[in-house]
């Protein structure tokens, strides 16, 4: 019997990890304890192994992940890189606490702009479109908090990816016009 | 992906599908094969998208769900406890002024029918088929396998109503639960259009629901208010007619305007020439003036947003549904025919059209 026992303790300590990941996370941070168990009983656990890929470049894209557990790279395919080992294009890895695909819950029929592929055993919390339609229409206050949150994250990326473009325009301009040779 | 994690992935994708699949078809062949389940499960279906709006609202008044749940069904029950009281003797009145004067109807309708078989006897000589004979012995034999079915029928309809009301109840506390457990089946390859399929669905099939009882409300209000203006009889028992017959799309409002443009012909002494006479102008014109409010106004901004098919579509789907399931299976036909082609188009949308 005592396998039985072991499950249930499994299961609930299971639950608080969701509800911490959440907790944690930047889009969640604003949220009271009840509004966190609202969001917890809509979200969907997801386990991938080594190596499964989580999405993939150019599949429409319904929300984001939060990883619980392993690590994930991000990939970008390259079509006209030379050779097929060449094509993907390492981005970055994430590991434990940190999210992606965030853009995927504000577009729609947005299409992934990168793969996903697990690293390791990895465990991912999904939080998709119809989730946050869910919260906006159960608990409207609690969907405003994360809506305000998104919004920032997606924000701050834009920044960053204004930044990044601006410093690419300037390497551009200085190697098309080489400084001027001292007489 | 090197192949063996690939032949793995699969076999598990292979077994995780075939599991779902597996409860599905369960639920399905259970649902077929026990009398009443499945026609109980298509109403409560129904009255869990007509409530949840209601539930939803309530919740995010910061009401608990499950209060938020049975204050609409105990609204229900006290409206129709109302309704026993104050509707029913109305009905039943108007029922058993029906029932007196049905002998008297039946007569007159086989003069009708013997007085227009007399009629084209004139112009097809040459064929000697007693109308009036077949039609009194189609209505005899209907009758006689009416009453023979009645103890069924009756038993049926009392297992519907208990079944109904508990289904709803389960399917608005426990459905989202019950859906997040079966899409937790549902391997991480497909996991996303499985869910963004499940909440499009869920969508339509909500929004359809609640435009098509709208629109058979409305028009069986205007039909009601109409007849009673024209101080028709029976204005309430044909206004619920028509609108429960609205229900079926194209043929229903048809089907609704039948028993009044009836009762109007055979109360002009089962003269053909009456149909000419002003009760049938005003009859035709009530309902006419009820598929209008419905075609201008409620199809364009309700229905038609919610279900995008073909009007031929449309006619061969009810058809298809009609031979399958009857009456029950014109209803249902077209929001199961939008389903089908929604599911067509996510898939499409998903697997083929990459950038």
């Amino acid at each position: 019997m005592n396998y039985l026992w072991d499950n249930l303790f499994k299961r609930s300590k299971k639950d608080d990890d969701v509800r911490s990941i959440l907790r944690e996370n930047i889009l969640f941070q604003d949220l009271n304890d009840r509004d966190l168990r609202f969001v917890e009983s809509l979200v969907h656990v997801r386990r991938f192994h080594a190596g499964e890929p989580v999405f993939r470049q150019g599949e429409v894209g319904v929300g984001m992940y939060l990883i619980a557990k392993g690590r994930i790279e991000i990939f970008v395919s390259d079509p006209n890189a030379p050779g097929e080992e060449n094509r993907d294009i390492f981005i970055t890895q994430l590991g434990s606490s940190d999210f992606f695909g965030e853009l995927a819950l504000v577009e729609e029929n947005g299409r992934r702009t990168a793969s996903a592929v697990a690293r390791d055993e990895s465990t991912l919390i999904g939080f998709f479109k119809p989730d946050l339609t869910e919260v906006l229409e159960r608990n409207p206050e609690a969907g405003i908090k994360i809506c305000l949150r998104l919004a920032e994250v997606l924000g701050r990326r834009l920044k960053e990816t204004t930044e990044k473009v601006s410093e690419l325009r300037r390497a551009i301009k200085e190697l098309r016009e080489p400084p001027p040779v001292n007489p | 992906m090197d192949a063996k994690l690939r032949a793995s992935l699969r076999r598990e994708n292979q077994i995780k599908m075939l599991s779902v699949l597996a409860i599905l078809v369960g639920c399905g062949v259970i649902l077929f094969a026990v009398n009443n389940l499945l026609v109980s499960f298509i109403l409560a279906f129904v009255t869990n998208y007509l409530l949840s709006p209601i539930v939803d609202f309530l919740e995010r008044k910061r009401v608990p769900r499950q209060t938020a749940i049975l204050i609409p069904f105990i609204a229900t029950a006290c409206l129709i406890t109302f309704g026993v009281y104050k509707v029913v003797p109305l009905l039943n009145q108007q029922m058993e002024l029906l029932a007196s004067q049905l002998p008297k109807y039946q007569a007159d309708l086989m003069n009708l029918v013997s007085g227009t078989e007399q009629r084209f006897k004139v112009f097809f000589k040459l064929y000697n088929v007693n109308f009036s004979q077949a039609i009194n012995d189609w209505i005899v034999a209907k009758t006689q396998i009416l009453s023979s079915a009645l103890p069924s029928i009756v038993s049926g309809s009392l297992t519907v109503l208990i079944l109904t009301p508990f289904f709803a109840y389960f399917m608005l506390q426990d459905g989202r639960r019950l859906t997040r457990t079966l899409m937790s089946l549902v391997p991480n390859s497909i996991f996303e259009i499985a869910l963004d399929l499940q909440h499009q669905l869920n969508d339509q099939m909500g929004g359809f629901i609640r435009a098509r009882f709208l629109e058979a409300a409305i028009v069986g209000v205007v039909v009601w208010l109409g007849l009673q203006i024209a101080g028709f009889p029976y204005a309430s028992l044909l206004g619920l007619f028509a609108g429960l017959t609205n229900l079926i799309p194209y043929l229903g409002p048809l089907i609704g305007a039948v028993p009044a443009i009836l009762i109007a012909l055979i109360s002009e002494d089962g003269m053909i020439a009456s149909t000419m006479s002003l009760n049938l102008i005003i009859i035709t014109s009530i309902y006419f003036f009820a598929q209008l409010v419905d075609i201008v106004f409620i199809i364009p901004f309700v229905v038609a947003k919610i279900v995008n098919l073909h009007p031929v579509t449309v006619v061969i789907v009810i058809i298809i549904g009609s031979q399958v399931m009857g009456i029950l299976g014109m209803i249902i036909s077209i929001p199961i025919a939008s389903a089908i082609k929604l599911v067509f188009q996510t898939f499409y949308r998903h697997l083929t059209e990459y950038e």
